[in-house]
């Protein structure tokens, strides 16, 4: 019986399809017998091919690494949040500081904004930094800050007097000081009291038991017409006396207050400051 | 005429391609060459083998170990019945 042969069956020796791999791996037994007959020959042609395969390595990774460099991309991005960070504050106090004076001013539109004798000032110091009913001011003589001007807040709630001048700084004594009387009115009946400052943003104020007075009635000053200042949070009364003692609250924080307007209102305050024990010049 | 291109590629890569890449292009260029891993393990070890580094050429015997692998699986899908 004859035999034949089937080369489809020896995959090892398929001469058809092993060639290149043949090829390959004599190419590569020559390569190595020639490293170990001759390497320093070996290495002298080898050399351009190494040096010019690590150039290409480096510049790869180099490449690479100007897409992967994690530390700086991280570096630069806290960077622009710091920024970000730091312009969101500012935008916000830019706000604030915009509707504060727009409290104070009104609109550009108002015409309270164009009225001539006012001088806008922003508080450098107030409670507890500065004295206790004491605000420093960040204008002056230059300015035309005098002595006697009455500060008004937000809203034109009238707040003190100034009680000294620098050529750029001022101070207002607040109603609240102690010593500090100034007259006013209270209620919708505008019944006249006089309003003492004793400290620590309180005022006082002693009226008729007979004036029927009410906690959350409002005391006002005299200003342009009556300016409220503020309210009524508290009655003590003596049975024994025939007149109670009212305990007021400003309207205005003097813990918060950040820009106030002077304005010339005449003698009438002046005369309440240098009655004022705390804040005689 | 894409096998001898494979080839050449193979033996390029050793040199400046990353061993990964390497690794990846001889596998599949051992589907259609089974002797090339072991071509390509001798390569590599004529290249950077150093008796500091190892003791035994370690790419050779891969390769060797690649192309036996490959063989084998050649030779099993060759003669069997899904084929006939």
């Amino acid at each position: 019986m004859r035999k034949t042969f089937s080369a489809r069956h020896n995959a090892l020796f398929s001469s058809t399809e092993l060639s290149w791999g043949a090829y390959a791996l004599t190419f590569s037994v020559f390569l190595l017998l020639i490293r170990l007959a001759a390497p320093n020959f070996f290495l002298q042609v080898c050399a351009p091919i190494f040096r010019s395969a690590d150039y290409l390595t480096a510049e790869t990774q180099r490449f690479f690494a100007s897409f992967s460099d994690t530390a700086s991309l991280a570096l630069a991005n806290g960077n622009l949040l710091e920024q970000n960070n730091a312009l969101i504050n500012e935008n916000q106090t830019l706000i604030q500081k915009t509707a504060s004076l727009e409290a104070l001013l009104g609109s550009a539109t108002d015409e309270t904004a164009k009225r001539a004798g006012e001088i806008l000032a922003g508080v450098v110091a107030r409670p507890p930094e500065s004295p206790y009913d004491v605000l420093v001011l960040a204008q002056g003589s230059q300015a035309g800050v005098a002595i006697g001007q009455e500060a008004y807040g937000a809203g034109g709630v009238p707040i003190g007097v100034v009680s000294s001048v620098t050529s750029d700084f001022s101070r207002v004594t607040l109603f609240s000081s102690w010593g500090m009387d100034v007259h006013g009115w209270i209620g919708s009946a505008t019944l006249p009291l006089t309003i003492q400052g004793v400290g620590g943003g309180s005022l006082i104020a002693s009226i008729s038991r007979a004036a029927n007075i009410a906690v959350g009635d409002i005391v006002s000053v005299p200003g342009p017409g009556a300016l409220p200042i503020g309210k009524v949070v508290r009655i003590d009364s003596d049975p024994s006396s025939p007149s109670v003692v009212l305990r007021i609250m400003p309207i205005l924080n003097p813990f918060s207050i950040t820009w106030v307007v002077l304005r010339d209102s005449g003698a009438m305050f002046g005369n309440a400051l240098r009655s004022a024990t705390s804040t005689q010049l | 005429m894409i096998r001898p291109l494979l080839v050449l590629l193979s033996f390029i890569s050793v040199i400046f391609l990353p061993w990964l890449v390497t690794i990846v292009l001889v596998l599949v260029v051992a589907t259609l060459e089974p002797l090339l891993p072991f071509a390509i393990g001798i390569f590599a070890d004529t290249l950077y083998y150093h008796t500091a580094s190892s003791s035994y050429p370690r790419y050779a015997l891969l390769g060797i170990g690649v192309t036996v692998a490959v063989l084998f699986v050649r030779s099993q899908l060759r003669t069997s019945i899904i084929r006939r």
